[in-house]
């Protein structure tokens, strides 16, 4: 029972944070929402048993990117965006495109509609570290090489042009 | 009520409908990133309900989203970076404005 009221009261923020983030009209409350539905999401991971990942949503999420993405806003807004529209006029297709691909993985969802679990719970961050090192090895290399070559990327790209 | 894989996979889905409404729609770039963002948050969500529910015990659900996790890191650092250099050069965050390779 208290995990229904845990996961209805996380899915609604995580929900709400979402659609404030598509429709709000000031981008600096939209990035504030972001914050929130990453949180819900965080919440969602403790839910579902997950606390690695539940830490990690947090410290990356919400901690990082968040962060990242206000602090961009802030460097490249103008007082005058408050004002413009910030939907598009294609708002009518790009229903039409949700509706039929919410038909199609309601259809999927069906599939599963049934099946539950009464595993517990455990931790999970020991078999994680040793699954990293172990058979995911040469991934975990390379997801390193990948935010090597971000970092680089974005310097190189957020330089100032010497010329 | 227990819950079943069935709850958190229809979260899932309207949270990836609601960022997908959010990429084509909203019209500031950075918008869009933060959409893409709740996309992947989407998948991350399938993701370990699948690992909890039909492999309980493993953690290879949780591996993968945390890989999700770290390339969608990567992504919003280079597409802020792009970003920034956009309007730094042509002085809008509007996509419709993004013309230059326009014939």
């Amino acid at each position: 029972m208290i995990e229904a009221i845990a996961f209805y009261c996380m899915a609604a923020v995580a929900l709400t944070g979402a659609v404030m983030v598509v429709t709000l009209r000031n981008t600096v409350h939209s990035a504030l929402a972001l914050g929130l539905s990453l949180a819900g999401v965080a919440g969602l991971f403790a839910c579902l048993g997950a606390d690695f990942l539940f830490a990690g949503q947090l410290l990356i999420y919400v901690g990082g990117i968040a962060i990242l993405i206000i602090f961009a806003v802030m460097l490249l807004g103008r007082a005058s965006n408050l004002h413009l529209r910030q939907i598009n006029q294609q708002w009518a297709a790009a229903l039409l495109v949700c509706a039929i691909t919410g038909a199609g993985l309601w259809r999927l969802v069906g599939i599963f509609r049934h099946t539950s679990s009464s595993a517990p719970a455990t931790a999970t961050t020991r078999s994680i570290g040793l699954l990293m090192l172990g058979d995911y090895a040469l991934p975990f290399e390379l997801i390193s090489l990948v935010l090597l070559a971000a970092l680089l990327g974005a310097v190189f790209f957020s330089r100032k042009d010497i010329s | 009520m227990n819950l079943s894989l069935g709850h958190y996979l229809v979260l899932g889905a309207a949270l990836f409908l609601i960022g997908l409404f959010g990429a084509l729609t909203r019209r500031n770039v950075i918008g869009i990133l933060m959409s893409i963002e709740l996309m992947f948050n989407a998948a991350n969500i399938n993701l370990a309900a699948f690992n909890h529910y039909l492999h309980p015990g493993g953690v290879t659900g949780m591996t993968a989203a945390l890989f999700v996790i770290t390339v969608a890191a990567a992504e919003v650092v280079v597409g802020l970076a792009l970003v920034l250099t956009i309007y730094r050069n042509s002085a809008t965050a509007y996509v419709e404005d993004f013309h230059l390779l326009k014939g």
